[in-house]
């Protein structure tokens, strides 16, 4: 009898199955496919580093370029890499990720190319900083320079800072130094 | 003439492999021998080869269940080593978080409970209301299971509108007063598989050490919210339910109870949920020498963490000690006497959790 009377009430109620429109948002915080911006990396490796499951590397054809690599299948979507990139160029998208078979083969791949510039002072390659990176200490001519030739520039524009230029040498002025590091 | 009959460790009751090999007189069960250790993944030793970031999301898949707890338990021993002070804003949150996972932990052992006892549709009220949980951890965190909220020195995300919250809050009481725990406890069906069955005396529970709601249905006071307060629980008030019966109808209660009072706590939490810095520190942590020991009470009861430092990249030592490592071994004792067809209730009113058994 009680079962008839269950059986009544809920024969005009709707479906309690939500239905496809129904679903709840998805939230901002869903850490779903993964998205890398070549032009903000600098191949620093922190994303590497905090990457659990190992499924960022790196490789690199010296002189010429660095690939970042991502691999789905070994990705835990826990976004410790999107949170500690320093440039922001890892993002966890709301998109749903891709396929993911299986943890050794097939399954989305990631590659970014980080082409290397040669510096604008003394030639060596090395990975650009972004622009974004950059803030306003650095001039135009000097935002080429490769990390080597920014600290020596840096280094440079300190002592210029404690030094008078009247009493500086010319050789320590930093135009007529010579190409090297130090 | 006696036999012998194992169940598992293709469980027909869980998802996870565990093995009870029962001795049985007809219908009637003489002893019970519990094995485990099907699916031992050694996260231990893998702890150790992993830095003070990575390990996180390691110790976070010590259990598919109750992650949360067991992340931001390690999280609380770094920074109990790191002697780090966390923001009051993140305990709150964690005992948010730690509150709603009780929550759907508890739901999810009810509906298989009674989709242990054959109760299908009592099955499908307690998954629909344990959805509605989810859907509040995921709108917070990003993510259903392994949540990703813990780092050391606070959390990642914040919940920046803490009202939207209410009505679900308000839901959760209405279906479990209303539905979920009336079924339970007055269903002649519910009644008679549950009442009387498995019992574990007071006694019983002290000597097989058992901890958390098993323990708490058998009669014995404890529970790590109350004795060692710990994130927000001292300053939110925390009132533990005990049973003295000691049997399976004992352990829905309790449970049951403890839903009602996690509903609180986050309702509480939520409304109070003090302004602030969501992290006592920026950047990668360090962590010097030292060794810290953390108990916290996860949804299934104690779970204790030894986390040993030596100023390096990775943990030195990462002991971790589950609920269920000491409740499982509890179903010998309760099975005794008991009839076969029980066997299934009687092991799923342990709540057992194989995953953080064999970590
Ligand atoms: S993605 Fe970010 S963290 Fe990773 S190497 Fe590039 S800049 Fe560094
Ligand atoms: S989301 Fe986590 S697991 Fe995936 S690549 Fe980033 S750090 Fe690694």
């Amino acid at each position: 009898m009680a079962m008839l009377k269950t059986v009544l009430a809920n024969l005009l109620q709707p479906s309690r199955t939500r239905a496809p429109a129904d679903m709840p948002p998805v939230p901002q915080t869903y850490r779903g496919a993964l998205v890398h911006d070549a032009g903000r990396c600098t191949a620093c490796g922190t994303c590497a580093f905090v990457c659990a499951p190992k499924a960022i590397s790196f490789t690199q054809v010296p002189g010429i370029s660095v690939s970042w690599h991502f691999f789905i299948g070994q990705c835990s979507f826990c976004g410790l890499c999107e949170q500690n990139c320093p440039t922001h160029a890892i993002s966890l998208e709301t998109a749903v990720p891709g396929v993911m078979n299986n943890a050794a083969g097939d399954g989305l791949r990631l590659e970014s190319i980080i082409a290397l510039k040669p510096c604008t002072r003394c030639g060596a390659a090395h990975v650009p900083l972004p622009e974004s990176a950059m803030g306003s200490q650095w001039s135009e001519e000097e935002k080429g320079y490769c990390p080597e030739c920014r600290r020596w520039a840096a280094s440079a524009k300190l002592r210029s800072a404690f030094i008078p230029a009247e009493t500086a040498t010319p050789a320590a002025s930093p135009a007529l130094e010579g190409a090297g590091h130090d | 003439m006696p036999y012998t009959f194992p169940l598992g460790p293709y469980h027909p009751a869980l998802e996870e492999p565990f093995k009870v090999k029962v001795q049985c007189q007809g219908e009637v069960i003489d002893s019970a021998v519990v094995e485990v250790g099907f699916s031992f993944r050694g996260i231990e030793l893998v702890a150790q080869k992993r830095n003070w970031v990575e390990v996180i999301t390691l110790i976070e898949r010590v259990c598919g269940i109750c992650s949360n707890t067991h992340a931001m338990t390690f999280c609380m021993a770094a920074e109990t080593i790191a002697g780090i002070e966390l923001p009051r804003r993140a305990a709150y949150i964690r005992t948010i978080i730690a509150e709603l996972e009780r929550l759907h932990s508890h739901l999810l052992w009810a509906g298989i409970g009674a989709e242990d006892i054959g109760f299908h549709s009592l099955f499908m009220e307690v998954f629909t209301l344990r959805e509605k949980v989810m859907d509040t951890l995921e709108a917070i965190s990003g993510n259903r299971v392994n949540y990703g909220m813990n780092c050391i020195g606070g959390v990642h995300r914040d919940i920046p509108d803490p009202t939207v919250y209410l009505p679900v809050l308000d839901e959760l009481t209405r279906v479990l007063n209303e539905v979920v725990i009336p079924t339970f406890t007055q269903n002649p069906t519910a009644i008679a598989r549950t009442r009387g069955v498995g019992p574990l005396t007071r006694e019983q529970a002290l000597e097989w050490a058992v901890v958390g709601p098993v323990a708490r249905a058998s009669g014995l006071d404890i529970d790590v919210r109350k004795d060692q307060p710990y994130l927000a629980y001292g300053e939110l008030g925390f009132k533990s339910f005990v049973q003295e019966e000691g049997d399976v109808f004992a352990r829905v209660v309790v449970r049951a109870l403890e839903m009602l009072e996690s509903v609180r706590l986050i309702r509480e939490a939520l409304l109070s949920l003090p302004a602030g810095p969501l992290k006592a520190v920026s950047g990668l942590p360090t962590i010097p020498v030292g060794e810290a020991t953390i108990r916290t009470e996860a949804p299934r009861g104690e779970a204790f963490y030894y986390v040993a430092s030596e100023g390096g990249n990775t943990p030195a030592r990462v002991k971790i000690r589950t609920p269920s490592f000491v409740n499982i071994p509890a179903i010998e004792p309760m099975v005794i006497g008991q009839p076969l067809a029980d066997l299934s209730i009687i092991q799923a009113s342990v709540d057992p959790c194989i995953s953080c058994t064999d970590r």
